[in-house]
């Protein structure tokens, strides 16, 4: 698969970026977040949020419902303009240039994520002709396969269970070989072989030398595909960890006495 | 499971319909129910309006055709229950008062679904324009003498023709969910459309108008204007007894068809739909999204079909002349944007998210958007017209340049006020299933009115411009409502470039 745009960071011949194998001081910084704020009218849903998301690196987005994981995560995607703060793709400021900003993410959203009467394919191909990507048909079948929706291709989404849908929006977000990718939820309602998929697409996208940003509830299999861990509460982080400090019976404590 | 229908279930049926009203009523806010209140005002004083209006200000009685006019009450009377039987079918029984995927989580019965669906027919403004014209025709032809006599049976009528219709609806429904249901339906149509064009072929139609059981209602509406009053009474008493047995037996077909699976919902969702080569251009990719997102909805398939069809055949059996015309392109183009149009961006569901996401300019998807919308508008009302004129002799060529105008004007109109609300007020709506709306039942009916005025005002104004005999002010005044709409369109436009007014709106279409 091959993008005909210029937009990609430039890969090294075995797909990953070539900085992530130097020393982890000058890992490049896909994502760079100073003090962002998203305020919906009176109420803020992010308050001053730092976070920096280096190539080859995948780090978990923690914290209770309203923590303010899913908003950061639309604003990374172009989605939600952030209200205050700087937020770089890439270097490329998402309120500077979103557009730029939607062709180096791939987007898993928490809720539906799939237009409803449009086939798994149609999804791929809209996406695969907005991203201008060519011979891409090959991926697209593979990663149907790898996620177990290659029988169901050419159905409508709306009669799709919640779990196949949330492989398909994972599918969605990876198949073009992000710079940054952000995942939503990824594992919310999908059965083992599902997560295992996912967590290869996440391995993946490290090795090319892309970010990824998980949020998700599911601590444990956050720290099996994340080193890193933001946990946020009441739009703010509170706590920045390695993934061995929230691993097993301590990891939890560590965890439940961050969300109160 | 049993089909038996109790009344402590009609009880409970009815108890329940007032707490769906109440959850419903919950979710508005202090201005929308402002809103609902002045609205409803609105309505009812116009009901006033209808009555008092005609039958005071309408001059000396005996008026000018009152004969003629109350000759032809019992047609339309026919009339009002063959729209109100039209709209039920199409939406699959009756609209829901709680959409589905909401009321999942609670015991709504089938009889409270009935009730529901019974009270929100008439939150429509082809229901409310007809009921309006029947007492307002009536009070013209009577005069101001014992007005109340002579309304009560036509405002009974109007009423037991909705229960009755809504019963013809819920069976509808049932067997279109049975096996072989789609085929058995359409063929009953197609039946029943022969029957009619063969009628109106043979030149009967007149004479078994002549012969409808509807008369009963004139005679009654005669007998309360002549204080005929043991008559008077039982002609009213006999249309309520018939509408409250059509009320409560309703709740037999209505539990009937709710039990049975969606099968067209169904056989849509698990068919195959073939991939297409790739497309040349974003544009038409996002095209084929789009019209996929239309033409694979049941409810918007059955609503484009009977939009395209029944206006066109009632122009066609009534050989509406050229002149008159120019009003139903506003109507069929007014059904059509209810159908989506007025919540455009739901077309998307929970997918609005992605799509957004996606790298391709906000002004690309809104011109996509607006195409989609105004292909399907103008095809319909195309197909329409086709029937309408094929009795409507040779036209002039203004009448010809106003119907043209008239057309394309009202259809950027519908899709300039359409692009509008969708912004403003999107909502989160599955088009799921057949009984869905793209937004609740009041907004709709505001909607609606608006639509309808809008586009009934600039048919009349072509109506007019008709008449005049020269193209050249037929296609002034089509430039100036172009320029005007586009002009608006255009403002929609630069609100959805901005990122923080799109944000809101996918993040809330996106919500369900």
């Amino acid at each position: 698969m091959r993008n005909s745009d210029t937009h990609s960071p430039p890969l090294g011949e075995n797909g990953g970026v070539d900085d992530t194998s130097s020393d982890p001081g000058d890992r490049q910084a896909r994502v760079d977040i100073r003090g962002l704020w998203v305020r919906f009218g009176a109420v803020a849903a992010v308050r001053g949020i730092d976070l920096t998301a280096e190539a080859g690196r995948a780090t978990a987005l923690l914290g209770r419902n309203g923590a303010g994981k899913s908003t950061t995560m639309r604003v990374l995607a172009g989605v939600i303009p952030p209200t205050e703060g700087l937020v770089l793709v890439d270097g490329i400021d998402v309120r500077e240039d979103a557009l730029a900003v939607k062709r180096l993410t791939g987007y898993c959203p928490d809720v539906g994520g799939l237009v409803p009467r449009a086939t798994p394919w149609e999804h791929l191909q809209l996406s695969a002709r907005l991203r201008r990507l060519v011979d891409w048909e090959d991926r697209a079948h593979d990663l149907l396969e790898r996620f177990e929706l290659g029988d169901v291709a050419h159905r409508v989404t709306s009669g799709f269970s919640h779990g196949m849908g949330r492989r398909l929006s994972v599918v969605l977000a990876t198949f073009h070989e992000p710079s940054v990718l952000l995942l939503d939820e990824p594992f919310d309602g999908v059965d083992p072989l599902g997560v295992e998929a996912t967590l290869e697409v996440i391995a993946d996208a490290r090795a090319r030398g892309a970010a990824v940003l998980v949020s998700t509830h599911l601590r444990d299999l956050a720290m099996e595909a994340c080193e890193t861990a933001l946990v946020l509460r009441g739009g703010a982080t509170v706590a920045e960890l390695h993934a061995h400090e929230l691993l097993g019976e301590e990891g939890a404590g560590v965890y439940r006495a961050l969300l109160d | 499971m049993s089909t038996a229908l109790s009344w402590t279930e009609l009880r409970s049926g009815r108890e329940d319909l007032g707490s769906l009203l109440a959850f419903r009523s919950s979710a508005l806010s202090r201005s929308g129910h402002r809103r609902v209140r002045l609205g409803g005002g609105v309505v009812l004083l116009l009901t006033l309006a209808s009555v008092l209006g005609p039958a005071y200000l309408g001059g000396e009685t005996p008026r000018p055709h009152s004969g003629s006019l109350l000759a032809l009450l019992p047609s339309m009377c026919l009339g009002f229950l063959v729209l109100a039987v039209f709209t039920a079918v199409a939406s699959a029984g009756g609209r829901e008062l709680i959409p589905r995927e909401e009321a999942v989580a609670f015991p709504v019965s089938p009889t409270t679904d009935h009730f529901g669906a019974l009270l929100m027919a008439p939150l429509n403004i082809a229901w409310i324009a007809q009921a309006w014209a029947l007492l307002g025709i009536t009070a013209y032809a009577l005069g101001p003498t014992r007005w109340w006599a002579y309304v009560l049976p036509v405002l009974v009528w109007v009423l037991t023709a909705t229960a009755l219709a809504q019963v013809v609806g819920w069976i509808a429904e049932g067997v279109r969910r049975g096996p072989h249901g789609s085929a058995i339906f359409r063929s009953v149509v197609v039946l029943l459309a022969v029957g009619a064009g063969t009628l109106v072929v043979t030149d009967r139609l007149t004479p078994v108008l002549d012969r409808v059981p509807t008369d009963r209602i004139l005679l009654t509406v005669l007998d309360g204007s002549g204080a005929r009053w043991v008559l008077w009474g039982t002609g009213v008493a006999t249309i309520v007894l018939i509408g409250l047995a059509a009320v409560v037996l309703g709740g037999f077909p209505a539990r009937w068809a709710l039990n049975r699976p969606m099968r067209e919902e169904l056989r849509l969702e698990s068919g195959r739909h073939q991939a297409k080569a790739m497309p040349g251009s974003d544009f038409v990719m996002m095209l084929r999204i789009d019209r996929g997102a239309v033409w694979r909805s049941v409810p918007l398939r059955r609503g484009l079909m009977v939009l395209a069809l029944m206006p066109g055949g009632v122009a066609l059996a009534g050989r509406l002349e050229w002149q008159m015309l120019t009003i139903l392109p506003g109507l069929v183009a007014s059904g059509c944007a209810l159908l989506f149009g007025v919540n455009t961006w739901c077309l998307d569901g929970r997918g609005a998210l992605w799509r957004d996401s996606l790298p391709v300019s906000p002004r690309t998807v809104f011109l996509v958007r607006g195409v989609v919308l105004l292909e399907v508008l103008i095809s319909s009302a195309a197909l329409s017209l086709v029937l309408a004129v094929l009795r409507a002799g040779r036209p002039t060529p203004v009448e010809l340049a106003a119907l043209i105008c008239s057309t394309l004007v009202v259809a950027i109109q519908v899709v300039s006020a359409s692009m509008r609300w969708s912004i403003t007020r999107p909502f989160s709506v599955d088009l799921r299933s057949a009984r869905a709306t793209p937004a609740p039942p009041v907004v709709m009916a505001g909607y609606s009115a608006r639509l309808a005025l809008a586009t009934t005002v600039t048919g009349l104004i072509f109506s007019g411009l008709a008449q005049v005999d020269d193209v050249r002010y037929v296609v002034g005044v089509a430039i100036v409502f172009l320029l005007w709409s586009s002009w608006r369109l255009e403002r929609s436009a630069e609100r959805w470039e901005d990122p923080v007014t799109r944000s809101r709106v996918v993040s809330v279409v996106a919500a369900g």
